[in-house]
């Protein structure tokens, strides 16, 4: 018996020798071991394997690269070359794909470019890690719930200074609204008016101690000194036509607060200009225009302004920011907060408080912040997700547009690997043809994004900008995207491409038979449809919800009213009875003054009440609005019972809605008048002098909500002014003349009152635009793999319809044979997007208390919708099988 | 880069394979090495110092027929160069004279 060297030893020694080592030390090993053998079996095997072992070393171990090296330049020169020839020769596929790819590779990146912005706020200040703002934590005894609110009392910053001198900054912020500014000249003359809605702040220099906004001229210190004022760049242009001769000018002040239920005003202060800031970043909440030092005009009146010592006191966008020193912990510092608050505030104050970090505030949407624009981090992951799957469709287009195509190439691949072209060669020649695609794709879907983004920025109400192409993050996605989107859309073809048999490809033996995923590509189509449809459904449900919005009747005349905003002076009635007067001489229909129009979105006035004596405030909460006896009339409000306010200057009566009788559980509207309401903490107590017929006083997202109207001159703000039928454009000019000359010291603006209403509905309008755009892209890449797919079909079944027109098949039959397919296709995808689409929509619906009722016609627009697109894209490539000579198909065999 | 150096486990293997000239492959050089420095030398550290050795320039192989003792896989056999004679000559002559040098007295015979 011949004896055998043990096969585990021999296998390791073969696996790592050297090839040209392998004889010599195999065969003197085998030769010591069978000489061996015949002494000691066992010992031979042991010494076998340790010599084994000893041959382990660098000098005998195969090297790493396993093949041999080639020319590799020049190869994939080669390649680009060729690559580029295939391109410019298939320019419809070519330009096909890149437009497919171009398309998913813009909206991912306008949606990097957004999420980049946005996630971007305020994190260029050098201190954002210590920086945060202290918000009020309020518990509602009988919900349980728990809210935060930005606005803090008024003797917060104050009291945080004294009670926590660890802390290194405290800064009172106040954002005022609405303020009218006048720019006054040398000699005290007033030069011109500006309205301001957003951008007046007052604070503290401490603000800019923690924040990092760069001065171009004067001082931060300036803001510890009243009645100064810092301009940005921007806003000192606007005014003085240059910033540099801003400096030491003076500008005069008169704005609004609100406090509880009521809206104050302040007389015009004079601000002198004691320094300019640099422009202010797009990404920050904090859009600066103006910044009045803290103690200016109402912020240092103790009596009726900000600060008045009750902690019960605040405003809205009344804010505290701290600047917390290095290493002290945020639990830590909020239990302290708290210990404060118990310790400061009046037993009845339940209200504590936290600090939020300044990282967080961008995406506190029930808090808000100064620029009322804030982001979730749930949609941001929406995005995201939208981002990575429009990419994988474009994508999957992409390999079914290449894999039909790939038929075409069986011969150039035979070729290649007859001259000696391995696998690997070949994917690789291929991948490089996708990278050509995908860069041209990338290049393409800039200049979409550069020309849509303005469009973009306009619809979101955003100031993204592709001027960041110096930014380094969006070169990076850039050439990330073409490395990832190579590899995505270029490994599958490539793969199919190299596995074909060179002697089936050069006989012409393959055909599309032999490209395998034919029922993969339908599911693809399919999916790509439902998603298609269901966009199109919901686009089509949106626009209905708006339609409706806009044509429901709201309880009150909303035509040819216009509103212009009104100053109130200390005279009480004077200036309104004046106003009324001019007006009615101008040929308007009625005239009406009040603090706000019958329908509000977010600039309702709720206020806590007691009704008929009660020891305790109503369990709800009612909209206020004051408004003068010609607010029925005008709106053409409707009584149900009781009557009209009388003329008044101060409140003296109230008139509620029927939802505000229903509310406090009585059963006829009569039943109400001449009980009494108490509100502002029994500052104001006066007897319901009529009920009126319900009308939607909220957006029709929301319910009725009960109501209050009293008369009070002073809290008026607005004229809403009903406009003859004839000679509008000459009563405005009239309305116009009559303002300037009664508020000489500020801009005369006007809004009609439908615009507004409509203004309500901005959220909605922008949703249903981005499905427009979404459906769009779908239906887009959809009808793409569809092209791709059917073109695919022509390929293969081009023998069977040359039999088929052989044997006496009309073109219309061939037509029909393309198209039943399809449209086969299309309705299992209608199927299933339909539910789909109306559970989501019907979910979308339930947010709102007016709502339409989805019909059955929704879903067969959109059904119909894409068929027909459908059809008009497989069109080209059916008529082109059906018209074909079938000689030419059935003669190459 | 020529190394001219050689180990003295080296010198050995290349004496040998001058000694059994064209008879010199991996398992002849190992064996009669054993046989003749008594000494038990592994089969690996020869062909360690072949293979050093034929890098060097001082043997050159050859391979040798199929034959069936040995799983079929050819011997290689080693020849030295004129240069490895060379070198041995040189080590012979360096250590002849060193050894020459010895004074001729009496080690305590």
């Amino acid at each position: 018996m011949k004896a055998t060297p043990p096969a585990r030893s021999l296998q390791f020694l073969r696996w790592f020798c050297r090839e040209d080592y392998l004889d010599e030390i195999e065969g003197d090993l085998v030769e010591i071991f069978l000489r061996r053998h015949e002494q000691s079996p066992a010992k031979a095997r042991r010494q076998f394997l340790w010599s084994v072992l000893k041959h382990f070393r660098p000098e005998f171990i195969k090297s790493i690269r396993l093949k041999p090296r080639y020319n590799s330049t020049a190869m994939i020169r080669n390649n680009f070359k060729t690559s580029f020839r295939k391109l410019a020769r298939n320019r419809n596929y070519a330009f096909m794909n890149i437009a497919g790819l171009a398309a998913g590779i813009a909206v991912c990146l306008i949606i990097f470019i957004i999420i980049h912005f946005q996630t971007s706020f305020d994190n260029f200040h050098a201190n954002k890690d210590r920086i945060y703002r202290v918000l009020t934590e309020s518990h509602h005894a009988e919900s349980g719930s728990v809210t935060y609110a930005k606005n803090v009392p008024f003797p917060m910053p104050g009291g945080l200074k004294a009670a926590f001198p660890q802390l290194e900054q405290v800064a009172p912020v106040y954002a005022s609204h609405n303020d009218a500014l006048q720019v006054i000249d040398d000699n005290g003359a007033q030069v011109k008016n500006f309205k301001e809605q957003n951008g007046v702040f007052y604070t503290s220099p401490s603000f800019f101690k923690m924040f990092n906004f760069p001065l171009l001229a004067g001082s931060y210190e300036s803001l510890n000194d009243l009645n100064n004022v810092l301009l940005t760049k921007e806003t000192a242009e606007t005014y003085f036509g240059d910033w540099k001769s801003a400096m030491g000018k003076t500008i005069k002040i008169a704005g609004y607060y609100s406090m509880g239920a009521g809206l104050f005003q302040f007389p015009a202060t004079a601000l002198k200009v004691s320094g300019i800031l640099a422009t202010i970043p797009a990404n920050t909440d904090f859009q600066l225009k103006l910044v009045v030092s803290y103690g200016t005009d109402f912020t240092g009146d103790k009596e009726y302004g900000f600060q008045q010592p009750g902690w019960n006191m605040s405003a809205p966008d009344f804010g505290c920011y701290v600047l917390l020193p290095p290493g002290i912990s945020v639990d830590n510092f909020n239990q302290q907060l708290s210990a404060y608050a118990r310790k400061v505030q009046p037993a009845d104050n339940k209200d504590s408080y936290r600090i939020q970090p300044i990282s967080a505030v961008h995406y506190d949407a029930a808090a808000g912040n100064y620029s009322n624009k804030t982001i979730s981090h749930a949609l941001i992951n929406v995005l995201w997700l939208i981002a990575a799957f429009i990419l994988l469709i474009a994508c999957v287009n992409f390999i079914n547009l290449s894999t039909a195509q790939a038929v075409n190439r069986a011969k150039e691949v035979g070729v290649r690997k007859v001259l000696g072209s391995n696998k690997s060669q070949l994917q690789i020649q291929f991948i490089i043809e996708t990278l050509l695609i995908v860069t041209g794709a990338v290049i393409l879907a800039a200049g979409i994004t550069i020309l849509a983004l303005p469009s973009v920025n306009k619809l979101l109400e955003l100031s993204v900008s592709f001027s960041t192409l110096s930014d380094p993050s969006i070169i990076l996605f850039l050439l990330t995207a073409i490395v990832v989107v190579t590899v995505i859309a270029g490994f599958y073809p490539s793969v199919v491409l190299a596995r074909f048999n060179p002697v089936n490809a050069l006989k012409s033996k393959l055909t599309a038979n032999t490209v395998k995923g034919i029922s993969l590509r339908r599911g693809l189509v399919v999916f790509q449809f439902i998603i298609a449809q269901a966009l199109i459904i919901g686009t089509l449900v949106i626009v209905q919800q708006m339609n409706y919005f806009m044509d429901r009747p709201l309880g009150f005349d909303k035509e040819a009213i216009v509103n212009v905003p009104y100053r109130p002076d200390s005279t009480g009635g004077t200036l309104t009875d004046y106003l009324k007067q001019q007006l009615l001489s101008k040929g308007v229909q009625a005239v009406s003054f009040s603090s706000n129009n019958p329908l509000e979105d977010d600039n309702n006035m709720f206020t806590t009440f007691r009704f008929d004596h009660a020891i305790k405030d109503a369990d709800f909460q009612a909209i206020t609005k004051f408004a003068d006896n010609d607010y029925v009339p005008t709106y053409k409000l409707q009584l149900v019972a009781g009557r009209n306010l009388r003329p008044s200057g101060p409140t003296t009566e109230f008139l509620v809605n029927e939802s505000f009788v229903k509310s406090l559980g009585l059963k006829k509207p009569e039943d109400i008048l001449n009980k009494e309401v108490s509100i502002m903490g029994g500052l104001i107590k006066c007897p319901v002098v009529g009920v009126l017929k319900d009308f939607n006083d909220r957006s029709l997202r929301q319910d009725l909500a009960p109501l209050l109207i009293a008369t009070n001159a002073t809290m008026y703000r607005q004229a809403s002014i009903k406009l003859p039928t004839a000679n509008i454009v000459s009563t405005m000019q009239a309305v116009k003349k009559i303002w300037e000359k009664a508020f000489p010291n500020n801009v005369y603006e006007y809004r009609f009152l439908d615009d507004k209403i409509g203004s309500f509905y901005k959220q909605e309008n922008q949703l249903s635009q981005l499905y427009k755009i979404f459906a769009a892209i779908a239906i887009f890449l959809s009808c793409l793999g569809l092209y791709g797919l059917a073109s695919f079909m022509a390929v293969q079944r081009i023998k069977e319809v040359g039999i088929r027109k052989v044997l006496g098949a009309s073109s219309a039959n061939i037509v029909y044979l393309f198209s039943k397919e399809f449209i086969i296709l299309i309705a299992i995808a209608f199927v299933i997007a339909t539910p789909i689409a109306w559970y989501y929509m019907h979910q979308w619906l339930q947010d709102y208390a007016y709502r339409i009722t989805i019909s059955w016609w929704v879903f067969a627009a959109g059904g119909l919708t894409s068929i027909i697109i459908a059809l008009a894209t497989i069109s080209f490539h059916a008529i082109k099988a059906a018209i074909a000579n079938p000689v030419k198909s059935l003669r190459t065999e | 880069m020529i190394n001219h150096s050689i180990g003295e486990f080296e010198e050995l293997v290349l004496l040998m394979v001058a000694a059994l000239h064209d008879e010199a492959y991996g398992v002849s050089i190992q064996e009669n090495l054993v046989e003749k420095l008594s000494k038990n030398i592994n089969i690996s550290a020869v062909h360690v110092a072949l293979k050093r050795m034929e890098d060097k320039g001082f043997i050159k192989s050859r391979f040798g027929g199929i034959t069936e003792d040995r799983g079929g896989r050819r011997k290689k056999y080693y020849v030295i160069t004129a240069l490895g004679k060379r070198i041995l000559d040189s080590q012979y002559e360096v250590r002849t004279k060193l050894y020459n040098m010895i004074p001729k007295i009496s080690f305590g015979r």
